[in-house]
């Protein structure tokens, strides 16, 4: 919902919005800091992490629950709950040695708890929507108290990138045995136990003092789901608010010119795209898909819809380590495209129909920034706005029923995550069908040898630039705010988990 | 009254049963459910299905349709498909915010509403007459959101002397009537100016009623005048009052979404979203039983009042 008038960005304002700052800093100051509020926008639609696959579930389960491995600062996964694994012979099974924890209800953590919450994760009646990553286990075996084996039926070098994520959180087994609503009582090992949670409203945790890698020095997390970012960055400016999770491109000047607050922006695991449906006899051929490419200037489209970012030219973060160097962004070049569009013997007599996904308005607004840079070369395109729910089940899923649509793909910590089913005409919305594709994928899914693997990966990912089944756009800046006394606080790379492990107030 | 009594209860199991029918059919006509959307952009084909199979939407339409009204008829919501516990906790949970918002908006509606008719309708053509009249077109001409976003923008923005955001971390409390004060008088100005017209137009006919002429005649004067034409006329704003106690649960949804309340609104807009049919389909017989029961409620009160319905 567009609000902006509410805010009208006056000189006046400011100065008012700045004495309002420092009456509240004076008010909050002190001993009630050690309360550190967060508003997000999304929110978690479960606090099991088996049943979920929404983000904003795992943003927050992060500070309840621990993985046996986790992601660090720079992206590298490294120990957790297993101080330390080894990996078996011909990389069939993964052995895992805990640390010392407890779980918020006084138990403690050994290797029973892990063999439960993984089988609970494999068992069908859970149908947890991440299920297929643990496809390659065999068995969970406890080999002692603090020891745990993983046996695989093949290897599987994306385990502990599964492993690592928010799925990954170890539940207690006792309580998996009661079949306790972890989904609204949450118990985890986490550095902060459950308290309570009014859906629309809050959650609030306590930090847990007997946390295996040292209590938070926050007293207490709430989290508060605040949809629309010009209320977000109302409680920002008074206080009510330390971090918040959404900055609208237009506010950016406001808080970057705030000495009390704090901008930060780096870079997402977003993939951001144009996906072109293949499927469809007029974008069939990769000549007319190349020439869409050509006639889109996605700098100027991740600048004015989505706040910057890096342009990619394949179906990948920018930045990602498995992007060869080879392939790079399509540039920007009306005149080529129109040629190829020509070559390729375009006729402009389709109507190419853009589904745009509600509510989701930097991807809309990216799909009419789109429609006038086709327009430019002869390409008409109609727009359509979806609901959520009927895009994933008839765009996206179902029918595929678009001929464009914009959409981001959340970062993943294993290529695996990204291209799975890229290959294949009827595990891909875009309809993209490659036989070799498909053949590296299933290869690279087992290789071990990491130059190996990055080679078939290389090669999917150039394929993916040349058969162009999306009109590649880019990977966009990460951007938060929160209060410049704050420290500590960061959000996970690529999974974009809050963590308050560190956070604290100067 | 047995005969009146019966037939009250008929209607209302009829009209829950049409309403729970429409609701049935209008959300799985909607493309997408509950699986899919708690899939999202990851979940394969199979992983979809087997999501589907343990949310019990697995089974033809015929199935999940009787199951569903045998639960209702046994007193069972269901479980919420997205919060994986019982809709009746979903509600409860929901409940008391809205009902602390409605029943706020409620008084202050009232209060507004009775008062400025009152005084607008004894005296016809002053001051308060003109007032009111202005405020009932103005009120009632403007969309309720608008109210929402200017009270917002003047008190909570401008002036700091409300929060913008709806609760308290810590829920609905005492301290919380603070956060609900904006949203309620934001409900209540439209009705109010209903009610306002109303009573004006119900006090303007008694005035000319010729029991007020008989006891002006004999002596009665101003105020004792003024209290024989209130109580002729207020039992005639009952009806209008028990429609919008009604109306009211369904007009917190835009008031909530504008002020991010967690009432009943966030809760069905976000379960239609997800396509949590139990919660959609719970608080919809939350909404009909409380229209249904303030209705009646209005009738008997009437009767109450009004000696001359009950031989009827």
């Amino acid at each position: 919902m567009e609000k902006a008038w509410l805010y009208p960005r006056s000189r006046a304002r400011r100065v008012w919005r700045s004495v309002v700052l420092i009456v509240a800093a004076a008010l909050v100051g002190g001993a009630s800091a050690q309360t550190l509020t967060m508003a997000m926008a999304a929110q978690p639609d479960t606090l099991d992490p088996q049943v979920t696959s929404a983000t904003a579930a795992f943003q927050v389960a992060k500070s309840i629950y621990d993985t046996l491995v986790e992601v660090d600062q720079s992206g590298e996964i490294v120990p957790a709950l297993a101080a330390s694994y080894e990996v078996g012979a011909d990389s069939l099974s993964y052995t895992f040695h805990l640390v010392e924890a407890t779980f918020h209800d006084g138990t403690t953590l050994d290797a029973a708890d892990v063999v439960a919450t993984i089988d609970r994760m494999r068992d069908p009646a859970t149908a947890s929507p991440k299920a297929s990553e643990y496809a390659a286990i065999t068995s969970v075996e406890a080999l002692d108290d603090r020891t745990v084996r993983v046996n695989l039926s093949q290897p599987a070098p994306a385990l502990l990138a599964t492993l690592a994520s928010g799925w990954g959180a170890i539940l207690p087994s006792e309580k998996l045995a009661s079949g306790h609503d972890f989904g609204n009582q949450p118990v985890g090992t986490g550095p902060f136990s459950f308290v309570s949670w009014q859906r629309d409203n809050a959650v609030r945790l306590a930090a847990n003092p007997d946390y295996y890698k040292g209590a938070p020095q926050v007293s207490e997390v709430v989290i508060r789901f605040v949809p629309d970012s010009a209320v977000q960055l109302q409680g920002l400016m008074t206080g009510e608010f330390h971090v918040i999770d959404t900055v609208a491109s237009a506010d950016v000047d406001l808080i970057e010119s705030n000495p009390n607050l704090e901008l930060v922006r780096d870079p997402s695991g977003l993939a951001l795209v144009a996906a072109l449906n293949t499927r469809r006899p007029h974008l069939a051929d990769p000549r007319v898909r190349q020439a869409l490419n050509l006639a889109v200037d996605s700098q100027t489209v991740l600048d004015i819809a989505y706040g910057g970012g890096t342009p990619i030219g394949a179906f990948m973060e920018a930045g990602s380590p498995w992007l060869p160097d080879s392939v790079q962004p399509f540039p920007y070049d009306p005149e080529a495209a129109r040629a190829l569009l020509a070559e390729a013997g375009w006729d402009g007599s389709v109507t190419l129909d853009m589904a745009l996904p509600q509510p989701y308005e930097n991807h809309i607004q990216a799909g009419q920034m789109i429609q006038d840079y086709l327009r430019e070369v002869g390409v008409n395109a109609e727009i359509r706005i979806v609901e959520w729910g009927v895009w994933l089940s008839d765009v996206y899923g179902g029918v595929h029923d678009f001929d464009i649509t914009v959409i981001g793909h959340t970062g993943k910590l294993d290529p695996t995550g990204r291209l799975d089913g890229y290959g294949t005409e009827a595990t891909n919305y875009p309809g993209f069908d490659d036989a070799e594709v498909a053949q590296w994928l299933l290869d690279g899914a087992k290789e071990t040898d990491v130059e190996a693997r990055r080679e078939l990966y290389a090669n999917v990912l150039t394929r993916l630039h040349d058969g162009a089944p999306f009109i590649y756009i880019g990977t966009p800046n990460r951007t938060h705010a929160r209060a410049a006394n704050l420290q500590g606080f960061w959000i996970t790379p690529m999974l974009d988990s809050f963590d308050f492990r560190t956070a604290r107030f100067e | 009254m047995t005969r009146y009594l019966l037939g009250q209860a008929l209607s209302f199991v009829v009209t829950l049963w049409v309403v729970l029918t429409l609701v049935f059919v209008g959300m799985r006509a909607l493309p997408g459910d509950a699986a899919t959307i708690l899939g999202g952009m990851d979940a394969s084909a199979e992983q979809i299905a087997a999501m589907r199979e343990r949310m019990g939407l697995a089974g033809s339409w015929g199935v999940q349709y009787a199951g569903f009204l045998g639960d209702v008829v046994r007193g069972d919501l269901g479980d919420s498909l997205r919060e994986r516990r019982p809709v009746t906790s979903v509600l409860l949970d929901r409940l008391p915010v809205t009902l602390a918002l409605a029943s706020l908006a409620f008084v202050i509606s009232l209060v507004l509403g009775l008062g400025l008719g009152l005084l607008a309708g004894l005296r016809p053509g002053g001051v308060i007459d003109r007032f009111t009249t202005f405020y009932a077109t103005a009120a009632l001409a403007l969309p309720e959101f608008w109210f929402g976003f200017l009270l917002i923008l003047l008190f909570a923005v401008n002036l700091g002397w409300f929060p913008v955001l709806g609760l308290p971390p810590t829920g609905l409390s005492w301290q919380a009537s603070w956060h609900l004060l904006l949203p309620a008088v934001t409900l209540a100005i439209p009705r109010s100016a209903q009610v306002a017209r109303l009573t004006r137009a119900l006090v303007l006919e008694q005035r000319r009623a010729d029991y007020v002429r008989t006891a002006r005649s004999k002596g009665v004067t101003g105020r004792g005048v003024a209290r024989h034409i209130a109580s002729n006329a207020l039992p005639g704003v009952l009806p209008l009052l028990a429609l919008e106690l009604g109306g009211l649960l369904t007009g917190t949804i835009v008031v909530e979404q504008v002020f991010g309340l967690p009432g009943l609104g966030a809760t069905i807009l976000g379960a239609i979203a997800a396509r949590d049919y139990p919660v959609v389909q719970g608080v919809t017989v939350l909404a009909v039983v409380v229209y249904v029961g303030v209705n009646w409620l209005a009738d008997l009160l009437q009767l109450a009042f009004d000696p001359r319905l009950r031989t009827a």
